[in-house]
């Protein structure tokens, strides 16, 4: 009868109410413990904290150990460890590794090329890094620090310990910026398992490694993410400048998430610290002067640039 | 002694009272309410749109004809590009003519007290009219 | 059709359910099941923060006081804003002032037209104002403000007076106040250090009231604050069973640790630090935020704020944003740091005036007001 079939159906949508109140209040937080490899749109699960396991924060190319800033030795070949770094001994130096450039080339114009190597040799003056400054694109990803991301459909939102540095990947349209922008626009879409990022709208201020690589603001990369297992991921980054690069070229890696249960996001505010070396010149008086080891005095004079270069950030 | 145009304003006007509280910038610490500096034929080089301030870089022609490069503080851009501002309303070449103050350490930089675009808007002072976007996106 | 007496409990639960589920409908979940968060959030409604006494405990206003509000906030927008060149109606052109100020009503402009039937975001304590702060927080903020006056002694933006030898002196607090000196940089403050904005934030209206962009999964609720002169900030709260970092350990925005309550994600704040100050309190902050989505354009926003070195109870507030079109109302970098001239050039330019000093080229920037900008000299 048509009473029996309405209480019935009420009396089954009702349950329904009841139970799909009560699953929604199960799933309550997510660790690595239950972290499911795909999300529920079938992609694959980006979430959690990430971080490279190698050396091309210093050196993209393949490298062996030196001193991360150099003066020469007794012998032509052999640097040794220069005064800013001589007290730290081994930890003042670059780690080996074996590059993450394809070919183990960059392909840089001659001026460019000659720019790179200056850079290096003026790192500690110049590299952005140094000053706490955004690292922008790929340089964030391969930091010696970790990242964190949050994956929703129509965004994936990274926001990195170094310097509180952040992008936001853009799965639906999104207006271009106004200007020039340090970590750049960056448009996603999924082909299969694989995350294609294309990013834009770079200014010409940051640094690809601390050995001086650098671009102009015609800068364009492509990235790509693809699973290798559930916490690593296959990135792969191809970047495009004709004002300082031959051709196109690319550097492959990989990300590691990480598995310990307290991994925590920490800050790596380094803004406060930075100051001193790069401001202390430009106190009423020296805060920095002096400091003795065992077998080392170190005495620090400041100095201020002339004219318009003591602006120069 | 420089030769730039020196508009010398007038009414310094002195009020008792009524100093509004909070402000957030120093600019009085880096420029000198006794040097205004007023560009009258400068022209853009290059804008840096990075926050906290502007800085919009010109080479001016001063009233002898020689040339002098000059940076000049202007405001957050984020408001700007909030306004419908973009890169293309201050690009490179643009002429403007530029009123503020000069640094205290003689430096070729100033704080841009007023900025008058091509198009006759001006950032800055003044309660209407002011700083319509060029483009609207 | 009349429904017999026995079906009435049935047809109400059916009614109820469908009651729910149509609530459901307009405050979206996400495809695990949560209530959806995400978007892009700002205020365009003013609420003042805490209630004027004559509502006493009344946390909405009637429609008559509303009306009245409302007229009194656009009597109020008719004034020249705060960062205006002018003193008694004129430009004081020439004057400290006129080179401090920068902005006129274009940079802060959209001055709030809607007006909120909230008496105030406090709505704990029941009276919607911040409970007093203790004797101790009370005098560490006395001692800071006399500090602050000593060094605009004799200049025009304070008392008159010989120029105070407690110029020499550190600030008695962790200074993030623009303090009337510039040894270094330590004396500028936190904004001026480009040191950006800790939480909570309480948005303002209009365009420098700022956005955030909120992106979520189930495993954590990324937050960018996008405010201010590129003081924004990214913020993650981490969804997680893990304890809080030792307590030692201090952090700008603290140790966010969030959990669900049904539908309202519940984020434990602790571990703050001493760079950053929430109307007087510091390291001792204890933040607990609510975040609920109220319907499809409303995310509200809500924190108890304790600290019992700072205040004699603890304090609860809420804000409720406005969804914005993604597409007009854009995230834009933060990065202040990066271009911070301002900070080097007053440094640069204070040792200047010093050195102009000593050579009796110039008058003594002590005697110069470069804190308020207000001086009328």
């Amino acid at each position: 009868m048509v009473t029996r079939s309405i209480w019935r159906g009420g009396m089954v949508a009702a349950a329904a109410v009841v139970l799909a109140l009560a699953v929604s209040s199960l799933r309550t937080t997510e660790d690595s413990s239950t972290r499911s490899a795909r999300m529920a749109d079938g992609r694959p699960n980006l979430n959690g904290t990430w971080q490279v396991m190698n050396t091309a924060n210093w050196d993209l190319l393949a490298h062996t150990v030196r001193p991360a800033v150099s003066q020469p030795g007794v012998y032509e070949n052999h640097p040794v460890l220069a005064a800013p770094v001589l007290a730290l001994g081994s930890t003042g130096l670059v780690p080996a590794g074996p590059g993450v450039v394809e070919g183990n080339e960059i392909p840089y114009k001659p001026e460019a090329a000659a720019m790179k190597r200056e850079n290096g040799e003026h790192w500690l003056d110049r590299d952005p890094e140094v000053r706490c400054y955004m690292p922008g694109v790929p340089r964030a990803m391969y930091m010696p620090y970790p990242f964190q991301i949050t994956q929703s459909p129509g965004k994936i939102q990274m926001v990195f310990a170094y310097a509180n540095a952040s992008r936001t990947i853009f799965l639906e349209e999104a207006p271009r910026p106004p200007a020039d922008k340090w970590m750049g626009h960056s448009v996603g879409h999924w082909e299969g398992n694989t995350l294609v990022v294309h990013v834009t709208d770079f200014n010409d201020r940051t640094w690809l490694s601390r050995s001086g690589d650098f671009h102009s603001d015609a800068l364009d990369v492509v990235e790509r993410f693809t699973p290798i297992t559930p916490d690593a991921l296959r990135y792969e980054v191809t970047l495009t400048d004709p004002n300082v690069y031959t051709h196109p070229w690319k550097m492959s890696m990989v990300l590691y998430r990480q598995l310990e249960d307290n991994a925590a996001l920490m800050d790596f505010r380094c803004l406060e610290f930075v100051e001193e070396t790069f401001l202390g010149h430009l106190r009423k008086n020296q805060l920095v002067k002096h400091w003795e080891g065992d077998t080392i005095v170190l005495d620090v004079t400041r100095r201020v640039p002339e004219g318009d270069k003591k602006y120069e950030r | 002694m420089r030769n730039y145009l020196i508009t010398m304003m007038a009414a310094v006007v002195v009020a008792a009272g009524a100093t509004p509280a909070g402000a957030h910038h120093a600019f009085a610490a880096e420029f000198d309410a006794k040097q205004p500096v007023k560009f009258e034929k400068a022209v853009v080089t290059k804008v840096e749109w990075t926050n906290p301030h502007s800085w919009i870089h010109v080479d001016v022609t001063m009233p002898d004809g020689h040339k002098e490069a000059w940076a000049i503080e202007a405001g957050t851009p984020n408001v700007l590009f909030r306004r419908g501002f973009t890169k293309q309303a201050l690009l490179p070449g643009t002429a403007i003519v530029i009123d503020g103050y000069r640094a205290k350490d003689g430096s070729h930089r100033a704080n841009g007290r007023n900025l008058t675009l091509p198009g006759g808007q001006t950032l800055f002072l003044g309660s209407s009219g002011t700083g319509a976007p060029e483009e609207k996106r | 059709m009349k429904i017999a007496a026995r079906f009435l409990p049935v047809a109400a639960l059916v009614a109820a359910a469908t009651i729910i589920a149509g609530a459901q409908a307009k405050a979206p979940r996400t495809s695990w099941g949560t209530p959806d968060l995400q978007g892009v959030w700002n205020t365009n409604t003013f609420v003042p923060v805490e209630r004027a006494p004559q509502y006493g405990t009344r946390a909405m206003m009637t429609e008559e006081e509303h009306a009245k509000a409302l007229a009194d906030l656009q009597e109020r927008n008719k004034r020249p804003g705060r960062d205006s060149r002018e003193v008694a109606g004129k430009p004081a052109i020439g004057t400290e002032k006129d080179v401090a100020r920068a902005y006129n009503e274009f940079w802060f402009g959209d001055k709030p037209t809607k007006l909120s039937y909230r008496t105030s975001m406090v709505i704990d304590p029941p009276d919607g104002r911040i409970p007093p702060l203790t004797p101790e927080a009370a005098k560490r903020i006395a001692d800071k403000r006399e500090f602050l006056a000593a060094l605009l002694q004799g200049t025009s933006g304070g008392h008159p007076g010989p120029i105070s030898p407690r110029r020499a002196e550190r600030s008695p607090d962790y200074n993030l106040d623009r303090i009337n000196r510039a040894d270094g940089p330590e004396d500028r403050g936190g904004p001026e250090r480009c040191f950006g904005n800790g939480m909570p934030v309480v948005m303002g209206t209009g365009t420098f009231g700022g956005v955030m962009q909120l992106v979520q999964s189930s495993d954590s609720v990324s937050l960018y604050y996008d405010i201010g002169q590129g003081s924004g900030f990214a913020w993650v709260a981490p969804i997680t069973n893990r304890p809080h970092l030792p307590k030692y350990v201090q952090l700008y925005r603290g140790d966010p640790i969030g959990r669900w309550e049904g539908d309202t994600l519940v984020v434990d704040v602790t571990n703050f630090s001493d760079e950053t100050d929430f109307r007087g309190s510091r390291e001792n902050l204890h933040l607990v935020m609510r975040f609920k989505r109220v319907d499809a354009n409303t995310l509200s926003v809500q924190f108890t704020a304790d600290d019992p070195t700072t205040w004699a109870k603890p304090w609860t507030a809420v804000q409720e944003l406005e969804k914005a079109d993604e597409k007009t109302t854009q995230i834009l970098e933060p990065g202040c740091h990066e271009g911070n001239y301002g900070l080097m050039g007053m440094l640069i330019n204070t040792r200047a005036a010093e050195k102009a000093f000593r050579e009796g080229k110039g008058p003594d920037p002590a005697t110069q007001d470069n804190a308020t900008g207000g001086g009328d000299n």
